[in-house]
């Protein structure tokens, strides 16, 4: 009996999949699955990032350097024109110095004519508060363990300023998160330029985040006035918050 | 229930037979017998799961093995030293200045201050034992008792570099400590508590007024990434002197803090003999240099500028990190 019923189970497992696929078969000329991914670039006012070797403008006049980012993105939806989402609730993360974190890969994502995509910079309530990622040593090293707080850091954007260009270096480190626990996730929506139909094959949507766009708009921030720690400071990471919602644009959406 | 585990032994014997049609049959008149047990190891509660690559699976006769080679000095070209000569347990596994303590390398993915070795565990003891030890293969090959401790713990004549690596990182894996005070504390173990000053002390590690945690922080008190913390203003070359790029002159490993309480003298060089300076130089002796972390957030101001009362709750909760269930632990001690 022990070793009839595994089989007899065995057998049930199988027979639904092989329907799957006959009928996955038959309709795929029409409409099928698509997998999407989602590539994460980075541009500091249109010029593109490199780490430690180029001073670039910044809006309050200090030209800074990049050393690091890192960075989570999370809970993507694509949407179609009658407001309905198709949803993956899964946090990304992206770390520029390690090029096997640009890509997302998104599967199943079902046949429609989508009108654009959205998702969270940072990490919702709901994934932000301790242990809420995997175990990852990776995970571990973007917590956010001041006490009293919860979660992990959105962002780590670590870097140098020339005060004024004068030759007085500093460092800055914008760590965005949940200060006091506020919320300081970032909203993002971008609108595709006209609607795209997926019905198969693999698409990639190309984010570019512009870093100037953290330090300009709406807000002018100014390292001098925040100085190199904000992570208990709820105003700059307000600022930031505010500011965070025009850093992404679309580059390309495309079949590959 | 039953029936899902009557299935792993049928698997295992097909897995068996597809093995065994692929490798000739070991002479049998030796008699060894290759039949590895599996070693179930636990990490310590809340560490990150341990990456075990699969084609060097951890087995009682691999671990025992390991712990053979890493106290053996046969190992050494001329036997005039092992492993544990200079990493000795009772310190958690290192000894004197510069000397890199063993404890956690399973979750470590970068090896030695300047990054030399980088990957798994195996291609760390692979470089110990073939780059830094030399090791003379004939010396295993004519021991009574390693030939066939290599073919209970592998499965195949012929001892290689590989397979003592193989064996030594296998014991590495084990060597994890994770029952400090403050592990005890954190799974709030009945009758632990700590003190006011070692609490003082843990939230100036993990905010920014001390700002130790974004080097130094999660359960592993290291992010095993490499850094320059400002310690000189004409950096040595560390990782620079690796990987040839000028933004990573100055750049060495960030040590654990588990244990540290144990392991001075302290930095790459072993320049500070105490606590007490490494948390002075922390607090007014950072040199600025371009390649200085921006994590070193304090070195427009020469450091953290902590009052005396913070320097000792720091250290303090530093000293909660120790664990003497792991400089003790008889399964890492010396099998002779
Ligand atoms: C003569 C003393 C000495 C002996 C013997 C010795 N080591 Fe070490 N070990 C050191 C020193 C010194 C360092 C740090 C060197 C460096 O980083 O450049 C080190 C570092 C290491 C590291 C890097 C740890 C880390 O955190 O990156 C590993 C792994 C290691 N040793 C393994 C071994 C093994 C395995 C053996 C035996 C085969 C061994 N050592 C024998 C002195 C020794
Ligand atoms: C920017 C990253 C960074 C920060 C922040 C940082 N450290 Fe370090 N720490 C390092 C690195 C890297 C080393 C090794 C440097 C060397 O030897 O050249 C080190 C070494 C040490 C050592 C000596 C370890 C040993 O085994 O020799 C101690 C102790 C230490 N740090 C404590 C602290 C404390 C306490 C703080 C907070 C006040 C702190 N660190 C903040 C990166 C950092």
């Amino acid at each position: 009996m022990a070793k009839t019923v595994p089989l007899f189970r065995k057998a049930l497992l199988a027979l639904p999949f092989a329907l799957l696929l006959f009928y996955g078969c038959e309709k795929e000329e029409k409409a099928a699955d698509s997998i999407v991914h989602l590539n994460f670039d980075h541009t500091v006012g249109g010029l593109e990032l490199k780490l430690n070797d180029t001073w670039y403008p910044s809006a309050a006049g200090h030209p800074f350097q990049v050393a690091r980012l890192k960075y989570y993105a999370s809970n993507f939806a694509l949407e179609n024109a009658a407001g309905e989402r198709f949803e993956l609730r899964q946090a990304h993360y992206r770390d520029v110095e390690q090029p096997e974190t640009r890509t997302l890969e998104w599967q199943g994502v079902p046949p429609g004519e989508y009108t654009g995509i959205s998702f969270v910079f940072g990490l919702d309530e709901a994934a932000n508060v301790d242990g809420g990622l995997p175990n990852t040593t990776t995970n571990i090293n973007m917590e956010w363990p001041l006490p009293g707080d919860q979660g992990y850091h959105y962002m780590k954007f670590e870097g140098r300023y020339d005060l004024n260009g004068a030759g007085v270096v500093k460092p800055f480190n914008l760590h965005t998160g949940a200060t006091g626990n506020n919320q300081n996730y970032v909203r993002v929506n971008l609108p595709f330029h006209h609607p795209v139909k997926m019905s198969g094959g693999a698409w990639q949507i190309c984010f570019s985040m512009d870093l100037n766009e953290w330090l300009q708009n709406p807000h002018t921030y100014d390292f001098e006035t925040f100085g190199p720690m904000i992570m208990a400071n709820q105003n700059a990471q307000q600022l930031l918050k505010e500011n965070g919602a025009s850093v992404f644009s679309l580059s390309t959406v495309e079949k590959e | 229930m039953k029936s899902k585990t009557a299935f792993i032994p049928a698997f295992a014997a097909l897995l068996l037979a597809v093995a065994c049609s692929h490798e000739p049959a070991p002479p049998p008149d030796d008699g060894w017998v290759y039949n590895p047990t599996p070693y179930h190891f636990q990490p310590p509660p809340f560490f990150p799961l341990l990456d075990v690559p699969p084609d060097n699976p951890m087995t009682i006769q691999g671990v025992q093995l390991g712990r053979m080679l890493y106290y053996d000095p046969v190992l050494h070209p001329e036997g005039a030293l092992a492993c544990a000569s200079c990493h000795l347990q009772e310190i958690s596994f290192t000894s004197g200045p510069a000397v890199l303590p063993h404890i956690n390398l399973g979750w470590s993915t970068a090896f030695l201050w300047d990054g030399r070795v980088q990957g798994s565990l195996e291609e760390a003891m692979l470089f110990e034992v073939k780059d830094f030890f030399e090791t003379d293969l004939a010396r295993l090959e004519a021991h009574p008792d390693y030939p066939r401790l290599f073919y209970e713990a592998f499965g195949e004549k012929g001892i290689t570099y590989e397979r003592a690596a193989r064996a030594l990182a296998q014991f590495q894996r084990i060597m994890a400590s994770g029952n400090s005070k403050y592990d005890q504390a954190i799974r709030q173990e009945p009758g632990v508590f700590l003190s006011d000053a070692e609490v003082n002390g843990y939230e100036l590690f993990f905010s920014e007024r001390g700002d130790c945690f974004h080097c130094h922080g999660g359960i592993l008190f290291t992010d095993n990434d490499f850094h320059n913390n400002a310690l000189d203003a004409e950096p040595e070359a560390g990782l620079g002197g690796v990987t040839g790029s000028p933004y990573d002159i100055g750049k060495f490993k960030t040590p654990t803090l588990r244990n540290i309480e144990l392991t001075g003298p302290y930095m790459h060089d072993g320049r500070y003999a105490t606590l007490e300076e490494v948390v002075d130089f922390y607090s007014e002796g950072l040199h600025a240099s371009p390649t200085a972390d921006p994590l070193m957030k304090a070195v427009p101001q020469g450091g953290k500028q902590l009052t005396a009362q913070e320097k000792s709750d720091l250290i303090a909760f530093l000293k909660t990190l120790t664990d003497t269930s792991y400089t003790t632990n008889p399964a890492l001690a010396s099998p002779f």
